[in-house]
């Protein structure tokens, strides 16, 4: 079980020809286990890096490859042992809960279908809400829909993109056992989030990323011991502050690492 | 806050104006551009410069109210017809009017300090823009000489911004016809009452025209209407309505400025009920519009309907989707969902049953059914592609969702397909079967062989006729996804209009290289053995197209398999 990115670059094409770099040669691996936290500031290319991972954006240069399967040359093999779990809640809007769950069932070919579903809407707080329509439910329940979906069937690799959003503090703490359980069930995790507590916490890996390049890769303790992205005794927050290059107050002190 | 409105609508409108310009630097925007403007050049000015030409000539420009004058007064049998329209808004509310309010404003107006007064001023001013720009562009295309085109731009204006602001108070009144606070019922209940009044009066005024003096023809029957609301108290109730449709239908500059005060002042008497409505119904519940992530596209309030059909856990790819496309179908349809699409098709159904009836001189019952179902079928079978939208180009907006699916992307666009074919094909088999069952009524000359034999063979067609269609639809959305419109609000712009353009011909165009090689098939084996089985020989013809066309799809299919892998959501154009 295994996720490997090599030499990942993805552009977008800009008005009046110009090209814009999102995510560029980024290379890493995430093995079984293991669950990283991929954190950076707003437009760093973190979403991307995911959607790409998950197979809905192509990348315009390197490899990705999911348990040895090439996302874009075996796509289907690759997507079925990857488990999507993105910030905005997409659901369709005709489909009730329990709808949505057997979909991805029939899907991903889950065979214990039924007592799966039932424990995930146990552990989500989503009994009671099997006959809703997304319409009918809040934010952070449609969340919780999408996490269902994505939990359901036996995935190697989850992918997360802000999981807590829109989660009650309840939802949260459990979101962040059922993560840690998943990882130590031997799934690889890719997690990425602004709540750096939580990443500090729970993962036992962290990518930074800014301006769609890796800047530092390592445990929170390895980054706090390298002289040139912190101080001793540095927190995570310190550390990603100084590595993309802003002070406690949040104001940029430099354009580079 | 008057000048915070003006700032917004001023703000926004010189940015997306900018935005379109800039935008123009990409091709696609660029040649759809170029195409919408070539069209507008053509259709538009192009043909004014012919009209003063030919009036020179000697040719008169058509009037709306020249349309109208052989059946009486044009002002007063449109304000009859919007009597109808307002009466019915109240049964169907097809239009939220000013309580459509943006996720924008929601979130930074409502909680404003502003009254509800003052956030209807705002929509309102917000709304003059896109309502001037339908009024321009409709007196653009309707065929009429420089000055009437003027004055039936400031007519269709005033129309378009009364009946905004009068649906608006319908949605308002409507929430509150069952208010428990007695002034807020009466308030909600009052125009209700006028209205059902004044369509009393003219309806029984009408009947005992009719009655008096029973005519068979149409222009009879105009001319008794027309008689009917001319004068007395039907007059009276339609006055307010004829008033507002009054400068629209103007002969001449002084009649115009004659009929104005009274369209205004019907404009400001609906305004000030509106905004009195708001006033009186702010310290209940609101009725404004909340566009929220994935509410049905229905805007109510949808409820699961168990439609007793459960996903197997294992099976074909396709078959999913066709599950899950149906599931969408049959919940979101009810009957105001349904009214879009089935109004037309019966306008249009019953329109060419009558004209085939006229020309045929075929009368009775069986004969209309006959003929009013074999319209139906076509009805469905051509245009119903256009119309049913669950199927790729619907689930555009979900592609984020789909690329994420283990399936192969030839089965996904034919999966997409399988549901809207399977919904047509039986509508249109349904409408076949009642026009075969009437049919010796219909075609009394025909015998019941032959009748038989060409019920099967659009039976047997409809399915590669409905699919081909679907194909190339399906086909636009893969390869052009950026040209394809995810939400219910179709992309405005000379851009997005010349982008249309080009996808219809091009649709037309791939559709008849589809069907082409089938019908072309099919038509050498008809032809030969007709002369041995006579019209029976139709059925093997119309099997051999079918097959053909059913070959086409799936090699179509897998061919846009690639396609659709190398599609990039960041093109597909979100709402």
């Amino acid at each position: 079980m295994s996720l490997s990115v090599q030499h990942f670059t993805r552009t977008y094409a800009g008005s009046g020809g110009s090209v814009f770099t999102a995510v560029d040669d980024l290379s890493f691996d995430v093995r079984g286990g293991e669950i990283v936290g991929l954190i950076g500031p707003n437009g760093a290319g973190k979403t991307t890096t995911l959607r790409s991972l998950a197979g809905i954006l192509r990348s315009t240069a390197g490899h990705i490859s999911i348990d040895g399967h090439d996302i874009v040359d075996d796509a289907v093999a690759a997507k079925r042992v990857l488990a999507f779990m993105p910030d905005e809640p997409h659901l369709f809007e005709y489909l009730t809960v329990a709808e949505h769950l057997r979909l991805m069932a029939r899907l991903f070919t889950v065979v214990d279908f039924e007592p799966r579903a039932r424990a995930l809407l146990e552990e989500l707080e989503l009994t009671g809400k099997e006959r809703s329509l997304p319409g009918e439910l809040s934010r952070g329940m449609r969340q919780k829909v999408v996490i269902a979906c994505g939990l359901v069937r036996p995935a190697s690799t989850l992918l997360f993109d802000e999981p807590l959003t829109g989660l009650d503090p309840v939802g949260i703490r459990r979101m962040r056992h059922t993560i840690v359980a998943r990882a130590r069930a031997g799934a690889c995790v890719l997690l990425s989030s602004h709540l750096l507590h939580l990443v500090e916490e729970i993962c036992t890996r962290v990518i930074i990323m800014d301006r769609g390049r890796k800047v530092a890769d390592g445990t929170v303790a390895e980054l706090a011991s390298r002289d040139d992205l912190a101080v001793p005794g540095s927190s995570l927050e310190q550390i990603f502050m100084r590595v993309t290059g802003q002070d406690r107050d949040g104001r940029i002190v430099k354009s580079e690492v | 806050m008057l000048s915070a409105s003006l700032y917004i609508i001023v703000c926004s409108a010189k940015n997306r104006f900018a935005m379109r310009l800039r935008r123009l630097r990409e091709p696609r925007y660029l040649i759809g551009a170029i195409v919408g403007a070539a069209y507008f050049y053509f259709a538009v000015f192009r043909r004014m410069g012919v009209g003063r030409g030919t009036g020179r000539r000697g040719r008169a420009s058509i009037s709306p109210s020249v349309m109208l004058a052989a059946y009486g007064s044009a002002a007063g049998f449109a304000g009859t017809g919007l009597l109808l329209l307002a009466a019915l808004a109240w049964i169907f509310p097809a239009d939220r009017g000013l309580l459509a309010f943006s996720e924008a404003e929601i979130h930074l107006l409502l909680p404003a300090p502003m009254t509800r007064r003052q956030l209807l001023v705002h929509r309102l001013l917000r709304s003059q823009l896109p309502l001037l720009f339908g009024a321009v562009v409709s007196s653009l295309f309707v065929p009429l000489a420089g000055g009437s085109r003027l004055r039936f731009g400031i007519g269709m204006f005033i129309v378009l911004v009364t009946a905004r602001i009068y649906f608006t108070g319908v949605t308002l009144s409507r929430a509150r016809l069952g208010a428990w606070r007695a002034t807020e019922r009466r308030v909600a209940w009052a125009p209700l009452a006028l209205l059902l009044t004044a369509v009393a009066v003219v309806a029984v005024s009408i009947l005992r025209a009719h009655q008096a003096m029973p005519i068979g023809t149409f222009a009879g029957i105009s001319s008794n209407v027309g008689r009917a609301i001319g004068r007395g108290p039907a007059a009276v109730a339609v006055w307010p309505f004829a008033a507002v449709v009054g400068p629209l239908f103007a002969g001449s500059y002084r009649q115009f400025f004659t009929r104005l005060p009274g369209a205004l002042a019907v404009l400001a008497v609906l305004v000030e009920w509106v905004l009195r409505s708001a006033e009186i119904f702010q310290h209940t519940p609101d009725t404004v519009q909340r566009p929220t992530v994935d509410r049905p596209r229905s805007g109510g309030a949808v409820r699961a309907r168990n439609v007793g059909w459960t996903l197997g856990l294992s099976g074909r790819t396709e078959s999913l989707f066709l599950w899950k496309n149906a599931m969408q179908t049959l919940r979101s349809t009810n009957v105001f969902s349904m009214l879009p699409f089935v109004i037309p098709a019966i306008v249009l159904t019953v329109v060419g049953a009558t004209v085939r009836m006229s020309a045929t001189e075929r009368r009775g019952p069986a004969a209309a059914l006959a003929t009013t179902a074999l319209f139906l079928a076509g009805v469905c079978a051509l245009l119903g592609p256009q119309a049913m939208r669950s199927d790729l180009r619907g689930d555009l907006r979900h592609l984020d969702v789909l690329k994420t699916w283990p399936v192969k992307s030839s089965a996904v666009i034919r999966g997409e397909m399988l549901w809207p074919t399977l919904a047509l094909t039986l509508c249109t088999w349904f409408a076949l079967i009642c026009a075969t069952v009437f049919s010796a009524a219909a075609f009394p000359s025909l015998p019941l062989a032959e009748r038989l034999s060409l019920a099967a063979a659009a039976a047997v067609l409809a399915p590669a006729l409905v699919a081909a269609q679907l194909m190339v639809l399906n086909a636009a959305a893969v390869l052009f996804p950026a040209w394809v419109s995810t939400g219910p609000q179709r992309p405005r712009g000379l851009d997005a209009m010349g982008q249309r353009l080009i996808l219809l011909f091009g649709v037309i165009l791939a559709l008849i290289v589809t069907i082409g090689p089938g019908v072309i098939a099919g038509g050498i084996i008809g032809f030969v053995f007709y002369r041995l089985v006579g019209a029976v020989s139709l059925v093997p013809a119309a099997i051999v197209c079918l097959a053909i066309v059913a070959g086409e799809i799936g090699l179509v299919t897998e061919m846009l398999g690639a396609a659709y892998d190398r599609v990039d959501l960041s093109e597909v154009e979100r709402e």
